[in-house]
């Protein structure tokens, strides 16, 4: 994914922007027009990453706003020699900005935020040590979460169903705030929207993942949500199932489907066929010719799409590894060629 | 510099390793060429990973490779391949049912010329209705579907050459069709009858109700093997006879038309019926040609033919 980039000063090269020096922690932050709480978020997470006692950096990516919050970030974040902030050209969404901060951040565990969720920085803390406990990915769980009734019964919904499909034990699973490992995070490739199903992805690629509960901090919250935005979360989740169950394999789910269809249309050709062979009358008037036939175009075609699929999968499958070493023991410990 | 690279994936052979590795050992001792063992431990549950530990600590030859969880007997396989380093890699079961005293005569074949050698379970020393009978169908079907003629496709215990494992795609559950696989990259492919005893220790993973996956894969691979350079030809029969049935059914109408024996719904239905058959053939031709650009944009490589015949061991 290709994100432009611009810094506080000149537009500089993304490499010097790296910290060459070993930092343990880095602190993500995502925001778009939040000019207005931008320094009481400053404030907070400066406590808290003072408080950590381990080698630092802050980041904060800054989402297209066009309310002032760059200028603002800068100012707040002048005396503070951990912090940076980057500016993307435009509103990209979060996960392209997830992956800006991937790209200029330098930290073994990665802890993130969207400044929507307004996390309690003191939670953040927590979700650090579960990963130091020997997970790979905790989730933050927003509870109790602030929100309107609306969007806590769709979440809800939306959570349960994702749970159902991809076996996953999770609350809130897109909930904007997380930490994980580095790898965890170069091992997925997330785009579009489907940084929602980060957890999910994780767990297919064999990372430990759990949850840890935050509180969100009181007062204000965005309502930035559209009918639009739920139609989307429906197509996620059948997104989701294609790529966590079928992705290497279209043709299992396509092929399924069009079976059900081709069957069905040649029973009801078939049935046609005899009762014109056995003449029990004329079949060309038939609206049920046309199903018949119809059922068995689709079917074929579906199973055209699927086999079309494979031939996709099989023609880049030197390219995909679909799978994830944790280690390897011998003659040139953990070295890959 | 590793001549030979033995790769076993491993799922829940706790009781198998240790002798595995010995049997190995000592055969490999024999040729006496420069060899590695590769041992997968494809998200075992029991305490596979600790003696996989032991073995490697005790052995330089031992090299385990540790994935995240269970990914499935390919993903196995094509980690142990992403790690070998030999010229040669020979697969075999974990589950001490292959022989590893039958590795000589896999490279004795390799050293004729071949590609890849695979074995032939000419005495399978396993329950005739479960194991034996289905395998036998599978193997039958796997046979005429992809057109190579092996006797026993499913034995895990095969030889190959690096070239063929570097340009194999394997992915999903496609360790079922190797042979298939590799000839698809244009390997000259061998057997040769190898022994196998019953299982001693641990469980057996098969289960038969993977039918329905296998049949896809079949599908798929039929397709491949015939038209994987040019999907046109294949989707093209389709339209063809869409476009046959579409010209029949104009001609019934027009018949009727001319002869006005037709009622007017009759007339529209086989109307539709024209309509629908010609525009299903024209989407076949459609997806025709996305699968030829397809091809066309995805593998830029040269398809060549392995034309390097030194012996083996040269």
């Amino acid at each position: 994914m290709s994100v432009m980039l611009q810094t506080q000063r000149e537009p500089v090269e993304l490499e010097s922007l790296k910290r060459e020096a070993r930092t343990r922690v880095s602190i993500v932050v995502v925001l778009s027009d939040s000019a207005r709480e931008i320094g009481e978020v400053v404030a907070g997470l400066r406590h808290l990453a003072e408080g950590l006692g381990v080698p630092y950096e802050v980041l904060f990516v800054d989402d297209g706003s066009h309310d002032g919050t760059f200028d603002r970030l800068a100012v707040e974040i002048a005396d503070w020699p951990q912090a940076r902030a980057a500016r993307l050209r435009a509103r990209f969404g979060e996960a392209a900005a997830l992956a800006a901060a991937l790209q200029l951040s330098r930290g073994e565990l990665i802890i993130y935020q969207t400044v929507r969720v307004r996390p309690n920085p003191r939670d953040l803390r927590r979700l650090l040590e579960r990963l130091e406990s020997g997970y790979d990915m905790v989730i933050g769980w927003r509870f109790p979460r602030r929100d309107s009734l609306l969007n806590r019964t769709i979440s809800r919904a939306f959570n349960w169903m994702v749970s159902r499909l991809t076996g996953i034990r999770l609350h809130d699973i897109n909930s904007g705030v997380f930490a994980a490992r580095r790898e965890v995070l170069e091992s997925i490739q997330f785009y579009g929207d489907l940084n929602s199903f980060l957890p999910v992805m994780a767990e297919r690629q064999g990372f430990k993942v759990t949850e840890e509960q935050i509180e969100q901090m009181p007062g204000w919250f965005r309502q930035s949500r559209y009918p639009k935005e739920y139609l989307q979360r429906a197509l996620d989740i059948i997104t989701v199932i294609f790529l966590t169950r079928y992705s290497k394999k279209p043709l299992h789910f396509l092929g399924f489907l069009g079976a059900i269809f081709s069957l069905a249309g040649l029973g009801i050709s078939g049935y046609l066929f005899f009762y014109r062979l056995f003449g029990f009358g004329a079949i060309a008037g038939r609206p049920l010719l046309l199903l018949g036939v119809l059922l068995l175009v689709i079917g074929i075609q579906m199973i055209s799409i699927g086999l079309l699929g494979e031939m996709i999968i099989f023609t880049h499958a030197r390219e995909i590894r679909e799978y994830s070493i944790e280690k390897l023991i011998g003659q040139a410990d953990g070295t890959l060629p | 510099m590793i001549e030979l690279s033995i790769v076993v994936p491993i799922y829940n052979e706790e009781g198998n390793i240790r002798p595995l590795h010995a049997r190995v050992a000592a055969v490999m001792e024999q040729i006496g060429r420069p060899w590695e063992l590769i041992l997968v431990d494809d998200g075992s549950r029991d305490r596979s990973p600790e003696i996989l530990e032991q073995v490697a600590a005790a052995d330089a030859h031992v090299r385990v490779v540790r994935l995240r969880r269970n990914f499935g007997q390919s993903a196995a396989l094509a980690a142990g391949f992403q790690v070998a380093r030999g010229r040669i890699i020979i697969t075999m079961d974990g589950d001490l049912q292959n022989d590893p005293a039958d590795i000589p005569l896999l490279l004795r074949k390799l050293d004729e010329g071949y590609d890849v050698v695979s074995g032939w379970r000419r005495h399978r020393k396993d329950k005739l209705i479960i194991r034996k009978v289905p395998s036998w169908l599978a193997n039958r079907l796997i046979c005429s579907v992809t057109g190579v003629k092996l006797h026993d496709t499913g034995c895990a215990l095969k030889a190959y050459r690096r070239e063929i494992i570097d340009r194999m795609r394997l992915y999903g559950e496609l360790h079922r069709f190797i042979p298939a696989l590799s000839r698809i990259e244009e390997a000259r492919i061998a057997e040769v009858p190898v022994r196998h005893h019953p299982r001693v220790s641990g469980k057996s993973k098969y289960n038969m109700t993977r039918t329905y996956k296998v049949i896809m894969d079949l599908l798929t691979l039929s397709l491949l093997l015939k038209y994987e350079r040019n999907p046109l030809h294949f989707f093209g029969r389709v339209a063809v006879l869409c476009g046959v049935g579409g010209a029949a059914a104009a001609g019934v109408m027009i018949a009727k038309l001319v002869r006005e024996s037709g009622d007017a719904a009759g007339l529209n239905i086989l109307a539709s019926l024209v309509f629908l058959l010609f525009a299903a053939g024209m989407q076949f031709i459609l997806l025709g040609l996305v699968g030829k650009l397809i091809v066309a944009l995805g593998d830029r490589s040269v398809p060549f033919r392995v034309v390097s015949r030194r012996g083996a061991g040269a």
